[in-house]
Parts: C-alpha cells; structure tokens; sequence
C-alpha cells in the first residue's frame, strides 16, 4: 500500500497542472452553463416537479463531472500507456491493481471541484437558492455517482489509443450531454429520445440530483443504473488489464 | 550492499585478452567462485510460449551477486522475454523463475530490483510533470530508496531536474528513466537494451555511470545487441538465440572460441599430417583438392604454409571478430521479428 498516496497526489498534480486539462474541464461546462441560462424555458417548472433553473444547475454539474472524469482519463491515459510509464510503474513495489483504481481515484478528484464550480455559479448567477443541508448532500451525490464517469474516461483510455481517444472523448461528451438530457430536459424531448435517455449513465445521474431536491428521496433506479455502469466498464478494464498482463504488455 | 562485491569482477581483465590469444583454462574458471555462489537470479529449465511459438526453450541461466550480465541476441531471440519473466512482467509456461530467492513478483513488491524496459517510440516517461516531480513520487514507493541527491548523481541527471519530462532528448530521456530505475536503491536492475535510443557520446557516458552502480555491487542484467557493449560492460556475456543459450563465459572466452579464422584455398594433393602441424591449426578439413583450415592464429598459419612448400592458390581467410563470433554462435540468423518485443 505504501506509495499509493504519493502515486495519486503525483496525479490529481499533472492533472491540475495541464492547462489543455483545465481549460476544457472548466471552460465546458461554465460556458455552457452561462449560455443555457439565457434559455426563454428559464423560469419554467421540469416535469412539473423541479424549477428549470435547478435542473439546469444540476445538470450542468453532471456535464461538468463527465467533463472531467471523461478528459481525465481518455486521450491522456492511452497516451502514458503508450509511452512505456505505466509499464515502468509495474516494475515499482505498488501492485498491479493500483494503477487503475489510483486513476479513477484521481478522476474523482478533480470532479469535486468542478461540481462545486458549477454549483457556485448556480448560486451566484443561476439563481438556485437551497438549504445548506441541500447543497451538501447534492454536492455529496452528485460526486459520489460522477464514479461512471471516471470509470469510463480510464475505459476509454485502456480500449483506444491516443488519436481516437480524442475523438472518442469529444463525442461520448456530447452524445451523454445531450441524449442523456443535460442539454435540455428529457421530458422536452421525442418520445424516442425519452426512452434511450434511460440507458446512458448521464441521465441517471442528473436524476438521482433532482430526485434529491424535488422530494422523491433516494432514485433507487438511478443509482442501480449507476452501480451497473461502473461494473460492466470496471469489469471491462479488468479484462483488458488481464489479456495485457498474459501477453507481458501491461 | 557493498560487501557484495564479488570475486567475478576479476572476470573484467579477461576482456582486455586479444583475440589472437588463447585463453588458458584457468583464465576462464576466474568467474566460477562467483557463480558457484547464492544466485542473484536462476532460471532453470524455462520455458514461454507466445501461442505455437516457443519464446523460451528450456532455458537456464544464473546469475551471481554482484554480476554484471550480458544477454546478447539477435532481435527476437528472447532476451526481453527473459527480462520480462525476471520481473514478473510474465509468467512462465514451465520451469522455475527465482530472484533473490523469492518469485520476481515478490522481489518486485519488496522494492529490491529495478528495471529500464524498452518503450518503443515512447519516453517512457510521465507525461507533464518536471524530472524532479517524477523522481520524488517514484522514491515515495519504494520502502528504503536512495537519497534524491544520491540518485541524481548516479544518474548523472542534475541539470535536467526542472524539465518537463517531454523536453528531454532521447539520451536525456534514458538517464531519467534510469534515475528511476534505481531511485528504489535496488540490488538488481534490469535493462532492456537500455542505449537503444542514444548517440556514441551518450552510449559511453550511460555505461561509465552503469559500471560505477555495479562496482558498488549491484547485479546488473542487461540486453543488448551490440556485441561492443555486451563485451566492454559485462563479466559475463549470455549468448541467446531461439530462446536458448547459445554460448555463456565471459566476452574474451566468447570470443577466443570463435576467434577462429578460416583458411580456405585449393591445393593439389592435400596432406592432411602435414596441414594440421601448422602453427596455429586447430581443426583441418580436405574435401577433394579444396581445404578448409580453422586456426587460431592465421598470420603464423599462412607463413608457415608458405614455408612448408605446400602449393595453394585461392587462399581466403574468413572469420573472426565479435560479429562473427555472434553469427557463428546464433548460427548467423537474424530473425526479423517485429523490433525485439520479446
């Protein structure tokens, strides 16, 4: 175990010391955020439940975890893979698993400041106004379910490499933003789009916020959606990790 | 550590024997006190498969404390395989894998072997960070590593500590991740033909460092296919081909056993007595009027045939410097597969 703390600290370091990194892992969502805002629906009730200013706030902190999570990984993972490093680590005393949980650890890490990101321009020019008590446990779940995401930038680091992983990144971003409903509620959208948007983790996530906030308590549904996401991409890692470990390139 | 310096260092005097020296017997039982020793590495009898081709074939090797190793072979002929199995990078279909006494995992896991692999096209190196940066977290995992300062010194890598680790030349590069192969202060390093991507300069500053770290009595394995390298560097020169060992001794041994030129010319009624009482003849083949002499001294060979009267025409000598040593020990095959990933 000893190291793992220096490993991860030496992560969530080259992460936040990227400015490709921050730039687009702050710059999506706020931007997008400040945008949506100007929206004529703002001022409107989602699903009769939620006022639109909140679902976009949360949404948005959903499209800000996914930011995140997904460039953490992606492009930047396959491009250390390829260059010899991780290999390099497997000859150090940590243990083999550590590479994989440490960077997902370390995605979850730079999605917490993001979420607050969002949440603070939520407050400050969303106008969402919640009970401290909201905000923490907001913060709290939206964090805790972001673990998809994370899960899924190192996936996409592991299954492509560094030229499509770019492409790949930029495309699940938006096709998670918008299918999943961060861009514009489900409920707004064809009936077809409505029923897909139940598969993709992106829509489950915002749910499980807003069911937070609107009453319904815990989104049960959501959060089994969730675990199932980052079983099947964990387990997914977990194989190809195998296949590369057998043929002596992991 | 340095209590371990062994007694096979002596082997490095018998490199400076010149190839038309023989070597007596004695010379090269030098080493055998160190091999005789509690072996640093042991691989008995080991065996890799990559599907239907066999990697490995059998292959045993030991390594002293203390030793400095040479694995020499033509790309493909499974020295990183053999590297990898050290380390635990893979595992072995047959036979046994012993570092230190222990699995190579365990011996990975207590931090007490380092390793440059070969990356390819890669620096491997982490990408965005500075030199320092790296270094430090790769210390943090190990349990008792060198000093920083000591380390950067070894590795020669002290104006370099405030690069991004993607500013570095490719020797640059090389000295890091050698940095960080012993920044865990290893009794064992691996290197996987670790000047693949230098100039001579860099080469030769690269081993200079390499040779300081094993006199302070570190096992060093290295692989390479230059034969230069392998007999300058190492006390002992492993010669591998299709996943055996081909040839084992140290460089001048190697050497001296294939130091064999060949006269080859054509002559009436070849007398075979006669021939083989030449200066220097060691082995005489006739096949019709044509003669193959193998000598180990040909200058004196080719005098004395002058001097006996025997009438030869076509004379030819072939053979025999470390290249040919090492085409003559791996049957003078290349395999061409895919850049030496095994």
């Amino acid at each position: 175990m000893r190291g793992l703390g220096a490993f991860a600290r030496f992560e969530v370091v080259r992460l936040l010391g990227s400015w490709k990194f921050l730039a687009i892992t702050v710059g999506f969502p706020v931007i997008f955020y400040m945008l949506f805002l100007r929206n004529e629906s703002a001022g409107s009730i989602v699903d009769g439940a939620v006022p639109w200013r909140v679902y976009l706030m949360v949404s948005m902190c959903s499209f800000g975890a996914l930011v995140a999570a997904l460039n953490a990984g992606g492009s930047r993972l396959s491009t250390e893979r390829a260059s010899g490093w991780a290999r390099q680590l497997r000859v150090t005393p940590i243990p083999a698993w550590s590479y994989v949980t440490t960077k997902v650890a370390a995605s979850m890490l730079v999605v917490l400041p993001v979420v607050v990101l969002v949440e603070l321009v939520g407050m400050a020019f969303g106008g969402v106004h919640l009970a401290a008590l909201s905000w923490f446990e907001l913060t709290g779940l939206l964090w805790v379910t972001a673990l998809p995401f994370a899960i899924l930038g190192i996936f996409v680091g592991f299954m492509v490499n560094a030229d499509t992983a770019y492409p790949v990144v930029t495309a699940l971003m938006f096709v998670l933003g918008y299918f999943g409903g961060l861009f514009n509620p489900v409920s707004h959208m064809p009936h077809v789009l409505q029923t897909t948007a139940r598969f993709l983790p992106s829509f489950h996530q915002t749910s499980i916020g807003l069911a937070l906030l609107d009453g319904r308590g815990f989104g049960i549904e959501d959060a089994l959606v969730l675990v199932a996401y980052a079983a099947v991409l964990g387990g997914a890692i977990g194989w190809k990790h195998r296949i590369e470990e057998a043929r002596g390139i992991a | 550590m340095s209590a371990m310096i062994g007694p096979s260092k002596t082997c490095r005097t018998m490199t400076t024997v010149h190839s038309d020296t023989v070597p007596d017997a004695g010379g090269s039982s030098l080493c055998s006190d160190a091999v005789d020793r509690e072996p640093a590495l042991r691989f008995d009898g080991v065996v890799r498969r990559y599907g239907d081709r066999v990697a490995l074939d059998h292959l045993t090797l030991h390594v002293a404390r203390g030793e400095t190793v040479a694995l020499l072979g033509p790309n493909g002929a499974g020295k990183s395989t053999t590297i990898s199995l050290f380390l635990g990078l893979l595992r072995h279909d047959a036979g046994s894998v012993q570092v230190l006494g222990m699995s190579p995992r365990q011996a990975v896991a207590d931090g007490r072997v380092g390793a440059m692999l070969q990356t390819g096209s890669g620096s491997g190196l982490p990408p965005g960070v500075r030199v320092a940066t790296a270094l430090q977290m790769v210390r943090q995992l190990y349990r008792r590593p060198a000093s920083f300062d000591l380390t950067v010194e070894r590795a020669g890598i002290g104006s370099l500590l405030s690069r991004p680790t993607h500013r570095l030349s490719g020797g640059q590069a090389q000295r890091v991740r050698f940095a960080l192969a012993i920044a865990g202060d290893p009794e064992l390093v691996f290197l996987d033909e670790p000047t693949a991507a230098m100039d001579v300069e860099s080469r030769r500053s690269f081993w200079r460092m390499m040779r300081q770290f094993g006199r302070e009595g570190r096992t060093i394995v290295f692989a390479t296919h230059h034969m230069q390298e392998a007999d300058e560097i190492a006390d002992r020169v492993v010669v591998i081909n299709h996943g055996q060992v081909v040839a084992n001794g140290p460089g001048a041994t190697l050497k001296a056993a294939v130091a064999v030129r060949q006269l080859r010319f054509v002559t009436g009624h070849p007398d075979e007595d006669l021939l083989d009482r030449l200066e220097g003849v060691t082995d005489v083949v006739v096949r019709g009027t044509g003669v193959a002499l193998n000598s180990l001294d040909a200058d004196a060979t080719i005098r004395a045939l002058v001097h006996s009267g025997v009438a030869f025409r076509d004379l030819e000598v072939t053979g025999a410097g470390l290249e040919d040593a090492f085409v003559a020990l791996t049957g003078g095959d290349r395999t061409p597969d895919g850049g030496g990933t095994t």
